[in-house]
């Protein structure tokens, strides 16, 4: 058999992959043909399992532009991963330079479409794992920055936003450095685990050299399973997690709890503080504890949510009728988070985090856990208040805390702005 | 049989032994020799998961299917707790009386700058600490155990924290290099505080719940903080710690064996699991020349089936608490007009 000749072989898939390109036209309206057409043929065994479903979850589009950046308040999709990346810019334009590109790379990826052609000879655009057509699928890149960005480095020191620090070390806390903090944090979300891992891919390829992973995670959501549409998912210990969050579509107090301003840096307001952190659930430790000290020490009851002594999750705990914890203790984990007083109404955060199972720890342990994610407007006067109330919670033997980190989420990219543009201004 | 093995494996740590080198070649004979011991069949091994199995059974996963049962034995008295503590907080006396000579020959050991046998003697303190089965309780005893035992993780600053001392503050500096000379003055005030620990060890109050937990809860540390590495990640020292806890458990276990023999089996049941446990370290032991390993020192074989038979026992164990309920009152209802929704 003579050798290919590889000159040869270049030139015949050039042909054919311009006849693939030429029918990649217009990416949304392309995904949603093929979406069409998946539906259409349930005789295809590939339709069968559960494509159909999907296809109208592809073709989802969640903005990246907007006063306020995405991946906040709406309602977290499936898939997560938290990468927390470490800047090796070598000066001030080029920092600002990597967080343009970033910003266009994930505002494209959002939008979707086909995948730009180059030359045959070069190394493609698009790492093509989505076919040749990027479909958007809610796809959310949120962009945050790390306290160690404003050092020396880039003449940032002067622009840092008033609580943004690294993250202290709390009592229960076993952070390992290799998983915690970063100059800068991506949360990439979107409704299928392939587009999340795409995206990633091409994000990191579009600054390397310049932002380097420091530590990553990822995440899920379980399924709604309901009852209803608006019960909460459940967590790794297997109670609904989410129930007090203040609702999202309230403009007003979103503004009052999550997006920072007053007192902030010019270029800050409209961002919000993030925190994230990377909770191990002791959970074969949890599945040998009696249901009843389960649920004290939650305060819910773990099938329907209810607050202990109610029957509905939505439900207020009615801590005013039970002030010795009879009902429910004074330790539980919902009581401590959210006294639920005039004085702690303006410390509650806005939660949106994502289970997380990671293999076998060293003893043969399952390595799960939450992703433990925060917005709030003041870290001092929402998060740190609570996590300190928490502190003597009995569900600590459970958890254990070994990574995160604190974030701000620079307000969102308009027009010709890209994320962090504020900074440079 | 059982008090026999027990007492072969305090001599293994009052022996002070150490660790078997970790090198290649050791390593590689100890998994050549290691043959795991014959597993008993399933139901045997396993008669909690035997029950689980007939739970399923009998109530499937039909919806509303399962009512919660309820026991059918009477709660246990309160007072029958007061003999078996009384036993427990006796015999923890006698262990830190131990220690308390183990951290002589600590500073001797130190002060000679021998780093091998600072090694050795500061595992069998650390070992003998553990047997107490966990001091997490509340006040002073908690200060007393933060300045004992406690780790650098959860201080600010780590192992720089002026607050990190100890017996992990030895450690640290003597896998990481520190010259043993200059680890004296810790070990001068661990003795101190393991001294005012032993004073205050007869009156400490242990409530039945917290007692009853604590059959559990010690071997749960074990797995949570030793085999995983994060308390010792120095010397290694998970399986010799998770051999201390087996000791501690098996000592409560005892003590509590008049109380948990009327209850449903669960005596029989723990202490099977216990034994395997402690058959599956006496022939890795074997296989290490007579002294436990460090983690690092285990097969991979010989740490699977480490983590099968302390997961096995954990599953017997936590039936232990239950099986202890002295009381249980019914969760009082929120009264159907004073319910609110959330908005």
């Amino acid at each position: 058999m003579s050798p290919l000749d590889r000159r040869t072989f270049l030139t015949r898939s050039t042909a054919l992959l311009g006849a693939v390109g030429a029918g990649g036209v217009a990416g949304g309206a392309a995904a949603a043909a093929r979406a069409a057409e998946i539906q259409q043929q349930p005789g295809d065994v590939n339709a069968e399992v559960g494509a159909a479903a999907s296809a109208t979850d592809l073709v989802t589009q969640q903005p990246f532009s907007g006063v306020h950046q995405n991946g906040i308040l709406n309602p977290p999709p499936a898939q997560a991963t938290f990468v927390a990346l470490d800047s090796f810019a070598p000066d001030r334009a080029s920092l600002m330079q990597a967080l343009r590109v970033l910003s266009t790379r994930a505002q494209a990826l959002t939008v979707g479409g086909p995948i730009p052609l180059l030359e045959i000879d070069a190394p493609p655009a698009d790492s093509g794992t989505l076919g040749p057509d990027n479909a958007p699928d809610a796809l959310t890149v949120t962009i945050g920055l790390g306290a160690s960005l404003f050092d020396g480095r880039y003449g940032l020191g002067g622009q840092r936003p008033r609580e943004l620090t690294q993250m202290p070390t709390f009592p229960v806390d076993q952070l390992d450095p290799a998983q915690s903090h970063g100059d800068l944090l991506l949360q990439i979300c979107a409704q299928h685990r392939d587009t999340v891992v795409h995206t990633l891919r091409e994000l990191l390829r579009s600054v390397r050299g310049t932002f380097q992973q420091r530590w990553s995670i990822d995440g899920f959501a379980s399924a709604g399973r309901g009852p209803t549409p608006k019960n909460n998912p459940r967590n790794l210990f297997g109670f609904r997690d989410g129930t007090a969050n203040p609702p999202t579509t309230d403009a007003s107090l979103m503004n009052q709890l999550v997006w920072a301003g007053a007192g902030e840096p010019g270029w800050a307001a409209g961002g919000t503080y993030q925190v994230v952190r990377i909770i191990r659930m002791h959970v074969e430790f949890w599945d040998r504890v009696a249901l009843r000290e389960q649920q004290t020490m939650i305060g819910r009851a773990r099938d329907t949510g209810a607050p202990l002594g109610g029957t509905t999750e939505f439900e207020d705990p009615r801590y005013d009728l039970d002030p010795h914890g009879q009902r429910i203790p004074l330790d539980a984990h919902i009581r401590l988070a959210n006294p639920r007083t005039s004085t702690t109404t303006n410390q509650r955060i806005l939660r949106r985090g994502f289970n997380y199972h990671r293999g076998f720890d060293h003893a043969g342990q399952l390595d799960q856990g939450l992703v433990f994610v925060a917005f709030n407007q003041s870290p001092s006067r929402q998060f740190v208040t609570i996590q300190e109330r928490l502190n003597a919670e009995p569900m600590v033997d459970y958890i254990t805390p070994v990574g995160g980190g604190y974030f701000f989420v620079p307000p969102g990219a308009q027009g010709a702005e890209f994320v962090g543009s504020g900074l440079f201004a | 049989m059982l008090v026999i093995g027990v007492a072969l494996i305090v001599v293994l740590i009052l022996g002070g032994q150490t660790p078997a080198a970790s090198t290649t070649t050791a390593r590689a004979a100890a998994q050549a020799a290691y043959a795991p011991p014959p597993l008993a069949t399933y139901d045997e091994r396993s008669p909690h998961v035997a029950s689980a199995l007939n739970v399923y059974a009998t109530q499937g996963a039909v919806r509303g299917a399962a009512s919660a049962p309820s026991s059918t034995l009477p709660p246990v008295s309160p007072g029958a707790f007061a003999a078996p503590v009384a036993a427990y907080l006796a015999y923890s006396g006698r262990v830190l009386g131990v220690m308390e000579g183990q951290i002589s020959s600590l500073k001797t050991a130190l002060a000679s700058g021998d780093r091998a046998q600072s090694q050795r003697t500061w595992l069998a303190a650390y070992a003998s600490y553990l047997r107490l089965g966990g001091v997490y309780l509340e006040g002073q005893l908690a200060t007393l155990n933060q300045a004992i035992d406690g780790t650098p993780g959860g201080l600010a600053g780590g192992v720089t924290s002026p607050r990190f001392s100890g017996l992990h503050r030895i450690e640290y500096g003597l896998w990481t290099g520190q010259p043993p000379t200059a680890l004296e003055p810790w070990a001068t005030r661990l003795g101190a505080d393991v001294r005012r620990l032993r004073a205050m060890m007869p009156k400490v109050q242990i409530s039945p719940l917290d007692y009853a937990t604590r059959a559990h809860e010690i071997l749960e540390d074990a797995v949570r903080d030793l085999l995983s590495g994060t308390d010792v990640p120095w010397s290694g020292a998970g399986v010799v710690g998770t051999n201390a806890g087996l000791v501690a458990t098996t000592e409560i276990v005892n003590t509590l064996a008049p109380v948990l023999n009327v209850r449903e089996g669960v005596l029989a049941t723990v202490r099977s699991d216990l034994s395997g446990l402690r058959t599956t370290l006496e022939s890795i032991a074997r296989a290490h020349g007579g002294q436990l390993p460090t983690d690092a020192g285990l097969s991979q074989m010989q740490s699977e089936e480490l983590d099968a038979s302390t997961g096995q026992a954990l599953e017997g164990l936590a039936q232990v608490p239950g099986a202890l309920e002295t009381t249980a009152a019914a969760t009082p209802q929120i009264p159907q007009s004073a319910v609110k929704l959330d908005p």
